[in-house]
């Protein structure tokens, strides 16, 4: 067998490995606040990821992806293609291993940023420090300190917005009834507008920016109507548990967005450095960016569903223990902050994760004293995770940069 | 795992005062059984209800330390720290005077309460039942008030705590009336001074049960 089939092969193994790792750590954390309020139960919010990630992955998914992710590394670095070969093994098992060592040691790290750091050491070893786009490299520093803001004014402002409006009235439940067209219209205009921003498919699309705000508009106000018409059916009325009701069924349709938009982009994470590597092994050459076949794009879905079912259960199921005091309310406006900032921040071309979208998310509605006890203490724990990652990953990679040169 | 969701949220300081309280409520009823066997000339279980309270005590005061040392500095609560340790220092201090009622007892256990202060006695014992077996329920509901913030549930809290301090204020007259009586009673120094306290400690009950109230009324505004 040839050298560079074993280097597939390889890449193959940790391209499944880095898949596995999202499933069981990342889309736990997307889903926390649905399972947490009780939304859905865990093998509900196992099926939903399962299912919504795989069909995201193959039929919303990129299937061209960037050779040098977010463009961290000038595309110059290309011209020698087992350079690259060598660059792209060395950054996902330096990615790898640094997930891997976080979810031992149980630190909170960013799977994008371990990738993003990765590819920046590969780039700096190989091209120097010349070669790092680093007003690209100073997004993703931003990016850790505006997304968590952000969504913390977000639910924040959501959360005292409903507190106000629905749940401090006596008739919280006709409140949300009647207001339900507003919350269900206003969760449709943003899914709608971050399928079409933001998943390859509705960038296939190529909508002007001007219509899609229109398109989604049309459809939040008809889902809005028959949302509320679909409510009044099937909630039972009951006053204050009646309004968490109304807000469960919201609730669930923004998890449903997550796990499927989680899908559609995080799998480009596990399998954008493997589509890379099967390409120069197949045509000996690489381009700024390469096709990703259909099979790659399910193996990395695959990828992730073993992840959610071998791991992500067991950690849903804490959750779900620990998690006693988030209710619908509560866990719809963390979803929603989470779901805006991503939407806008990949507009502004920041790469944020959705997990810190989420914290900060979290940490706004415990500022607006909605949630019994929140430790904010976590967030500088986090932060400084978050900063380690990118010189972390850097620096193994280009450990394994060196040493795969020398072994191939 | 690396959830950093998960590790935000921590067991809510509620729960534990829910369950103070609920140790609280239990105490009433040894309490009130205990104090009656005191006041009969036949009754031999005192120490039995003494021992159960005791061990009820105790039981809140793990439950009391648990709540204290698992708040750390940055966590983010809908009222402070300090207001949630007050209040909970408040509660024990009810479990504590009823602990305090039946050791003091215990110390005299040979010497019964005189007759013609038994009434007085029932009086300001059942003065004190109620509030300590309201703090559960005060708790409860003020959990409610901060799940929806409405004001209707305020004004249920608030009417709570209006009502303990009504109680206080009624145990403080029974209170006033059997100092009154056992001073001008034809009795040893010794005995005076043991009545005088007993009453003073059941007094100490509702005192604590109102302090505890008024802790609740700060965390309730706005």
């Amino acid at each position: 067998m040839p050298q560079e089939s074993y280097v597939l092969i390889f890449g193959y193994i940790i391209g499944f490995y880095m898949a596995w790792n999202i499933g069981a750590n990342d889309v736990a954390n997307s889903m926390a606040p649905v399972v947490g309020a009780k939304a859905v139960t865990i093998r509900q919010a196992v099926f939903i990821a399962v299912i919504l990630n795989v069909l995201g992955a193959v039929f919303i998914g990129s299937h061209v992806t960037n050779t040098i992710r977010k463009g961290i590394v000038s595309t110059d670095i290309l011209t020698d293609p087992h350079q690259v070969l060598i660059g792209a093994l060395s950054a996902m098992l330096a990615a790898s291993l640094w997930v891997n060592f976080a979810t031992w040691k149980s630190l909170p790290v960013s799977t994008t940023h371990s990738i993003v750091g990765a590819m920046t050491g590969f780039g700096i070893i190989a091209g120097g420090f010349s070669i790092i786009n680093w007003t690209k490299l100073a997004a993703v520093v931003i990016s850790w300190i505006i997304s968590p803001i952000f969504s913390l004014v977000v639910s924040y402002l959501l959360f005292k917005i409903i507190l106000k409006l629905i749940l401090s009235k006596e008739n919280a439940f006709v409140r949300s009834l009647k207001l339900s067209p507003f919350f269900i219209g206003t969760t449709v205009f943003i899914v709608v507008l971050s399928f079409l921003f933001k998943t390859p498919l509705g960038k296939n699309l190529c909508i002007k920016a001007s219509d899609a705000l229109i398109i989604a508009f049309i459809v939040a106000i008809f889902f809005g109507f028959a949302g509320m018409n679909l409510l009044k059916r099937f909630v039972k009325e009951s006053n204050f548990d009646g309004a968490e009701e109304i807000f469960r069924f919201i609730q669930i349709g923004t998890a449903c967005y997550v796990a499927l938009a989680q899908g559609a982009n995080d799998v480009a994470n596990a399998i954008g450095p493997l589509a890379v590597i099967y390409s120069l092994v197949k045509t000996g050459s690489v381009g700024a960016t390469v096709p990703v076949p259909v099979f790659l794009m399910l193996f990395g879905g695959i990828g992730i569903a073993c992840g959610i079912s071998m791991a992500g259960h067991r950690v849903m199921e804490t959750m779900g223990k620990k998690i006693t005091t988030l209710s619908n309310t509560r866990g719809f406006s963390v979803n929603f902050a989470t779901a805006t900032t991503v939407l806008l921040a990949s507009k502004m071309g920041l790469p944020v994760s959705t997990t810190h979208a989420a914290v900060g998310g979290v940490m706004g509605i415990g500022l607006a004293r909605g949630i019994e006890a929140v430790n904010f203490g976590v967030i500088f724990k986090i932060m400084l995770y978050w900063v380690l990652t990118v010189p972390a990953s850097a620096v193994i990679s280009m450990v394994l940069f060196k040493l795969l040169q020398v072994l191939l | 795992m690396r959830v950093p969701i998960f590790e935000m949220f921590m067991t809510s300081p509620f729960e534990g005062l829910q369950e103070h309280a609920e140790k609280v409520k239990e105490c009433a009823w040894a309490f009130q059984q205990a104090m009656e066997c005191h006041f009969s000339p036949k009754c031999k279980t005192f120490e039995e209800f003494r021992q159960e309270i005791i061990q009820i005590e105790s039981q809140a005061d793990v439950i009391k330390r648990r709540i204290r040392g698992h708040i750390p500095k940055e966590t983010m609560m809908p009222i402070s720290n300090f207001l949630v340790f007050r209040y909970l220092r408040e509660q024990d201090g009810v479990i504590d005077a009823v602990e305090d009622t039946l050791d003091w007892i215990s110390y005299r256990s040979t010497k019964k309460t005189p007759q013609e202060l038994k009434k007085d006695f029932a009086l300001l014992v059942d003065s004190v039942i109620d509030p300590i077996e309201v703090l559960s329920t005060m708790v409860a509901q003020a959990r409610e008030y901060f799940k929806t913030y409405s004001e209707d549930q305020r004004v249920v809290v608030k009417d709570i705590i209006r009502k303990l301090r009504r109680q206080e204020h009624e145990a403080d007259r029974f209170e006033d009336i059997i100092k009154k009586k056992v001073f001008n009673m034809d009795t040893d120094a010794v005995s005076i001074f043991h009545l005088i306290r007993l009453a003073e400690t059941i007094g100490f009950i509702a005192d604590h049960a109102q302090n505890a109230g008024d802790m609740m009324r700060a965390m309730l505004s706005r």
